[in-house]
């Protein structure tokens, strides 16, 4: 089901929540709100929902007007980031809630509860855990409980906050993946909240990328890592460096290096930052030409399979973070202390009035 | 003996602090309780059963034991709807409501009673209104309900008010995404996360109720085998050297204490099943 919002806007007293809002998120895909925390991905998650309501703007589903109706009518699946299960009931009496709170000629019968259920403790791998209580099971069993109580309603979107939040680093990993994989199988509409950009990328179609309270881009993982709308973006999504200088016509100058950028063809000597991610700085012994930076190699690291080179540029004034392999980084044997020369590619140059 | 429990604990202290609980509880509660059944088996079995069953006697455990279930269940309905109200809603004057709460744990019983017979006497202030109705509270059963009641109060609220502020909004609101309407929310969810603490906060004021003596005593009347508590019995009995007689009944008293907080602690205890890991 695609969901539509024009123009949403909600305030807590005096902070701004959400700030004129207007997305849409695509029928049947995978889409992660991604922001810092207070950015407003989570208030944008309850108002789809229905729990918050907004003080202006729409929200359609496939085109039509839900602004105005309930959370019990919506039908939209949520998952809590602690779970919210109910710790009372069994898995089996959790996950068959919602069937069992239909008005009496809505209601299915108590077989068809039972093999309903069953098949979803089944496709979530539960159908040992039927008798338990929420406090006899691992996190990442309630997430997966959390997950089949909101999905025996045949809700027409899932929305999930911060789904992985409260679990280990393994289970976590293991988890999204799975979590990919189910959407795959199930292909049911789906927003989930999250402020982890590597968990965005993996998992997500879409990712929209929020901050205080606006929407700052809405792309694929690539489009948002490889072509980031703004230095916002570009500096959420992962570590980058900052070389400062100016721009005019066409060219910037950054750090007594020239490079072209293009999209300021028409800026007059203006000041600028240049972005590199620290993939994207070769290091090299030689200087070539005017496209490298000197610089002095600070500390060196290896960490599994990538090597971390901090160097200083400017004097030792700046501190700039290369990022190589390790093969190449024990091919270059870098010393501490040493003079090498940075070569950054596919600079982003935004110009101070964007930032 | 004791180093089998030793092993795994980490804190210092295991056999200072258990010999000192169970030197404490020995001095303060089974000594004294132990003079009890020695008193009472100085008496004839067949005494002893004529003492705990005349008609006098069995009279006032009725009047006891229901008044104190009575007091006990308006406690837990009504000090449901207060914790609730408490914990959940902000108004202005709700901290002084909050501190008036524990008032019957502070005063003297013996303020209670009095100030209750004067309020609902024939010429008190609500008993005036109540009486042309034909509703007559001091010095009746019902007034030793009502007397029950109010030193029975905190109870419930105060052993609900943190369990109901616990409950996570979430719980709430994903009811609601589940299509539970607010009924459903509240007798599917709310209620049977509840139910623990109302069962203990109902056995905390029954147990209270039953022991009093301070306000009853002032209200009732105190007619013989229509508003006498088992506890006057027992001080009438007292006061005429009946030791033996008091002793028996009180007695009794102890064990079916005991035998319903025990069935009252099971079934708290059923109804938490599914907080045990």
């Amino acid at each position: 089901m695609r969901i539509e919002l024009e123009n949403i806007s909600k305030r807590f007293g005096d902070f701004h929540a959400l700030n004129e809002i207007n997305l849409s998120i695509p029928s049947g895909g995978l889409t992660a709100l991604l922001g810092p925390s207070g950015s407003g991905k989570t208030t944008l998650l309850r108002v789809i929902a229905g729990l918050e309501n907004p003080e202006s703007g729409r929200i359609l589903f496939d085109g039509e007007d839900t602004t105005a109706s309930d959370v019990r009518e919506r039908r939209v699946g949520f998952v809590f980031q602690h779970y919210a299960l109910f710790r009372h009931m069994t898995v089996f009496e959790n996950v068959s809630f919602g069937l069992r709170v239909r008005p009496r000629e809505e209601r299915p019968s108590k077989k068809e509860i039972l093999e309903r259920v069953n098949d979803l403790l089944h496709l979530l791998q539960l159908e040992n855990f039927s008798d338990r209580y929420p406090v006899q099971l691992s996190g990442g069993q309630r997430q997966r409980v959390a997950l089949a109580r909101a999905l025996a309603v045949e809700p027409q979107v899932m929305l999930l906050d911060e789904p992985f939040g409260a679990l280990d680093a393994k289970i976590r990993l293991e988890l999204r993946r799975w979590l990919r994989r189910l959407h795959d199988k199930i292909n049911l509409t789906t927003v989930f909240v999250t402020h982890d950009q590597e968990e965005a990328l993996e998992v997500a179609d879409v990712i929209v990328i929020t901050n205080e309270g606006r929407i700052e881009q809405v792309g694929t993982p690539e489009q948002v890592y490889e072509a980031p709308a703004n230095p916002f973006v570009m500096d959420f999504l992962g570590h980058v460096n900052l070389f400062r200088g100016r721009v005019h016509s066409g060219l910037a100058y950054l750090e007594g290096i020239e490079l072209p950028a293009p999209e300021h063809h028409a800026a007059e000597d203006v000041p600028a930052v240049g972005y590199v991610r620290p993939h994207d700085l070769v290091l090299e012994r030689k200087a070539t030409g005017s496209g490298s930076i000197r610089a002095r190699v600070e500390r060196t690291q290896v960490v599994g399979s990538v090597a971390r080179v901090s160097l200083t540029i400017n004097g030792n004034h700046e501190t700039i973070e290369a990022e190589l392999t390790r093969d190449l980084f024990l091919k270059l044997a870098l010393v501490k202390g040493e003079i090498v020369y940075v070569r950054p590619r596919n600079v982003r140059v935004f110009a101070d009035d964007e930032i | 003996m004791l180093s089998g429990f030793r092993k795994q604990n980490v804190l210092p202290g295991f056999v200072p602090t258990v010999g000192y609980t169970v030197f404490y509880l020995s001095l303060i509660v089974l000594i004294p309780l132990s003079a009890l059944v020695f008193k009472t088996a100085g008496m004839s079995f067949d005494g002893f059963i004529r003492t705990i069953t005349a008609p006098r006697v069995m009279a006032s455990y009725k009047v006891t034991f229901g008044a104190a279930f009575i007091a006990a269940l308006i406690n837990a309905i009504f000090g449901s709807l207060t914790a609730w109200v408490l914990a959940r809603y902000r108004f202005p004057g709700k901290r002084i409501i909050d501190a008036l709460i524990d008032l019957p744990f502070a005063l003297p019983t013996a303020v209670v009673g009095i100030t209750l017979a004067t309020v609902y006497s024939s010429n008190g202030w609500l008993g005036s209104f109540l009486e042309p109705l034909g509703i007559k509270i001091a010095y009746s059963p019902a007034g030793i309900v009502v007397a029950m009641t109010v030193i029975g109060m905190p109870f419930v609220i105060r052993t609900l008010q943190p369990v109901i502020e616990e409950i996570e909004k979430e719980t709430e609101e994903c009811a609601a995404c589940l299509g539970a309407n607010r009924l459903q929310t509240f007798h599917l969810v709310i209620f049977p996360m509840l139910l623990p603490s109302i069962l203990t906060g109902f056995a905390l004021a029954f147990a209270r109720a039953v022991g009093e003596y301070g306000s009853v005593i002032f209200i009732a009347g105190n007619m013989p085998m229509v508003s006498e508590i088992t506890s006057l019995l027992i001080v009438t009995k007292l006061e005429q050297y009946d030791y033996s007689g008091a002793t028996a009944i009180a007695l009794v008293m102890l064990l079916a204490s005991f035998v319903l907080l025990l069935a009252i602690n099971l079934l708290q205890r059923w109804s938490r099943r599914y907080a045990e890991g």
